[in-house]
């Protein structure tokens, strides 16, 4: 565990120095397994205007097991779970996929991509995946509905 | 110049060489004007070597399209290969003497040599000239250190040894030259600094360790935590490289490759970072454990206790660790896939298993039974029917049912008897066993009716019970495994009919409700006191029981479920433990003993 907070410190170091572009960190030194991360939505996005926030938990484990993260503002994308959880997981962020060296800098910058660009093969919530994929009229309206009523 | 100067000047030279490379020069304490120093030999390609091969009784592969170099060798003639790239050799070693007139008069003497000789000697002579054309080329001026460059430059080329030709050595250098490649690695690779991926810290060399496939490095600490973790915890799959995407961009497209492009680690890795034998002896135990049962084809132990896989020699038993290698784990994997390829069908039809290849031997407890039919071993010459109770035709199970419900086993071997009329000391047909109808216990040939005259035994006074044979309207208490499979089937019936209709679902049934009061003990039939008069009474109390006498101490786990123990006596708990062992193993018992209805015959042999 003290391995786990040395990792933790140093990452943050690094995140703080190299943040993501629309990105803040607000790190907690009593807590620091908790990252409370604001976001904006990425202008060449439907997120674009949105301010996000979102939860990245960093499991006793950590680095050996994924840091978990969490959209704490209603978010409508095909990879982020519908519910008050708004959980994600794909790519690196699959327990079985981890690798210990990869770092939250990247977990950032997946997340950020995943605005950007949503990943509909591996979706949580299929049906936003399909709508993405067969009418992405309908999709890119309600994700800025959703930008509107819960993302100001 | 005048000749004073001249001590001046070597001295001077030598003390700033010795200043340039302050540990390798060694200056001679005899001769301030001799010296040594070691040149390190580091290609910066690693330079091929080739030594004979030891057993040289194989034709001679061909070399690679075969120079003609100056050093001429003849292709012609080349002993089997055994090529090896050394990133470090032993080093070259400089032997010089500055004579009086140095250098303006005299000409430095150079020495080459290298321990073991690997550089040819015509090789070391045409250097050591070198650093005399250098003396000459340099208007007879100071030269160490410009030979000492030079040397350097060459030994960074591999002396171009490698250049256009393998360097062939000799098979008593082999050792030598490939351990000092692997201890030189070692020793820089110690004192090299590394940044370890997972702490994120750098780290000292000689606290890290180089994963031997992808050179992939880590801090020890790490990779111990890591994987202690993932055994401990059961992930064995998570045993491999921790590098992200490390393994798969060795993957060929269009080349098929059995193997996971993203290994596992061997256990002498593993022992070797180091981790704890009794970790990585758990971490093969679970490789093989997981094989196993992936593995359609293993068989388990048919003992309910065990359960242990058969023996095999796919996967070996674990004894000891240093003998796991890494080859060994991929031809098993490979072994797995060619086998599952070319008996597609292996595991739906048992029946089609060779009959020489019944015999199966449990690993953990050393049982011997049938692959086939599950039972305890019964020899090459046996029929035999698959237990799987699928496999029998509504026939042949209506058969098993009768036989269960009119036969009583031969405690000795178990072939099924039915009285056709008489009383209850039996002999076998087959074993000439004497045995008692109602419980089937063993019986003394000197003294069969013993066992119907004791006093409070569950068969006292009734050796003339189902005097007109058994077949099964006599509402008869029956002990031991008659009684057990008695009161099951009763309470069984309803499972039986579901099974029969859905037979896949067999052997998930549940368990039926809970089985009918076995029946209470009987009162012991009044009239014949003493049967057939002759030999009964008065007798040593001795009691014959045998529990399963082929195999002592074994439970009969595959015949009849386990209710094939001969329960001497009644007790009410112990036969509401076989009940439940016979209702559990209810499709065991649609088993081997296939027998004709003949109910004239005293007993059925075995077919």
């Amino acid at each position: 565990m003290a391995a786990a907070r040395k990792r933790i410190l140093k990452e943050y170091t690094e995140c703080s120095n190299d943040t993501p572009p629309g990105m803040k960190i607000n790190f907690d030194e009593q807590n620091m397994t908790e990252w409370e991360i604001l976001m904006d939505g990425p202008e060449q996005s439907v997120y674009s205007g949105g301010h996000f926030k979102l939860r990245l938990t960093f499991p006793n484990e950590y680095p050996f097991k994924p840091p978990v993260v969490s959209f704490k503002t209603k978010i409508y994308h095909p990879n982020v779970s519908n519910d008050d959880k708004g959980s994600m997981c794909l790519g690196m962020l699959r327990p079985d996929a981890w690798k210990p060296p990869n770092k939250v800098i990247s977990v950032l910058h997946l997340v950020r991509t995943l605005l950007i660009e949503p990943n509909v093969d591996d979706a949580i919530e299929a049906s936003i995946a399909s709508e993405f994929k067969d009418n992405k009229k309908g999709f890119e309206k309600t994700a800025k509905e959703w930008v509107k009523q819960y993302a100001k | 110049m005048a000749e004073d100067t001249t001590d001046d000047e070597r001295e001077e030279e030598l003390s700033s060489i010795k200043a340039i490379y302050p540990d390798e020069l060694i200056v001679d304490p005899h001769d301030p004007f001799s010296a040594s120093i070691d040149i390190l030999v580091a290609p910066a390609t690693p330079l091929a070597v080739v030594f004979p091969h030891p057993v040289d009784g194989a034709p001679p592969t061909t070399l690679p399209p075969s120079p003609t170099s100056q050093l001429g060798a003849p292709p012609s003639v080349q002993p089997k290969r055994d090529i090896h790239n050394l990133s470090y050799l032993p080093p070259l070693r400089l032997q010089l003497t500055l004579p009086d007139g140095y250098p303006s008069a005299a000409a430095p003497k150079f020495r080459l040599s290298t321990s073991p000789p690997w550089i040819p000697e015509k090789l070391l002579q045409k250097l050591q000239k070198e650093g005399v054309g250098l003396w000459e080329e340099y208007g007879r001026e100071q030269v160490l250190f410009s030979y000492i460059t030079h040397l350097q430059d060459a030994a960074e080329r591999g002396f171009d040894l490698g250049e256009d030709r393998v360097l062939e050595l000799s098979l008593d250098m082999k050792i030598g030259l490939l351990d000092y490649d692997i201890k030189t690695k070692k020793k820089v690779f110690d004192q090299g600094t590394y940044d370890c991926g997972v702490c994120l810290e750098p780290k000292k060399g000689s606290s890290c360790y180089q994963l031997p496939r992808c050179s992939h490095v880590f801090c020890v600490q790490c990779l111990q935590d890591f994987y202690n973790d993932c055994i401990s915890s059961g992930d064995v799959n998570g045993v491999k490289c921790l590098s992200p995407g490390c393994g798969q961009e060795k993957e060929i497209p269009g080349v098929k490759r059995k193997k996971k492009p993203d290994r596992l680690l061997t256990p002498s890795e593993l022992l070797q970072i180091p981790l704890e034998t009794a970790m990585v002896q758990r971490y093969v135990e679970m490789k093989r454990k997981k094989k196993l049962e992936s593995d359609k084809s293993t068989i388990y132990c048919p003992r309910t206790w065990c359960q242990g896989a058969a023996r095999s020699k796919k996967y070996p038993k674990i004894t000891d660790l240093s003998q796991i290698t890494e080859s060994d784990d991929e031809a098993s994997d490979d072994e797995t896939a060619v086998e599952e390829k070319a008996n597609p069908g292996k595991d739906a039809k048992p029946k089609g298993a060779p009959e020489t290849d019944r015999l199966a031997i449990c690993e953990d407890c050393n049982y011997a039974f049938c692959r086939v039919c599950m039972q305890g071993w019964h020899g090459e010459f046996v029929r035999c029917w698959p237990r799987d109770a699928s496999e029998l035709t509504e026939e042949e199970r209506a058969s098993m049912n009768y036989i269960l419900a009119h036969t009583s086993p031969c405690p000795t071997c178990s072939v099924p008897c039915q009285k056709s009329h008489g009383c209850n000391h039996m002999s076998c047909f087959q074993c000439k066993t004497h045995f008692c109808y109602l419980c089937s216990a063993w019986l003394n040939a000197d003294n069969p009716y013993e066992h119907f005259n004791q006093e409070g035994r569950p068969c006292y006074q009734r050796l003339w019970e189902l005097e007109e044979g058994d077949d099964g309207n006599g509402n008869v208490h029956f002990n031991g495994i008659r009684g057990a499979e008695a009161a099951a089937q009763r309470a069984a019936q309803a499972a039986v009919d579901i099974q029969n209709q859905e037979i896949d679902a067999a052997e998930d049934q549940e368990i039926p409700p809970p089985a009918p009061e076995p029946p209470a003990p009987l009162v012991p039939a009044p009239v014949f006191a003493q049967p057939n008069g002759r030999q009964a009474a008065n007798q040593v109390p001795r009691e014959n029981v045998r529990r399963n006498p082929r195999d002592p101490g074994q439970e009969r786990a595959a015949h009849g479920g386990g209710g094939r123990y001969p329960l001497m006596e009644a007790n009410q708990m112990g036969l509401q433990r076989f009940l439940q062992l016979v209702r559990d193993d209810e499709e065991d018992e649609w088993d081997s003993d296939e027998l004709e209805d003949e109910d004239d015959e005293f007993a059925i042999p075995e077919r």
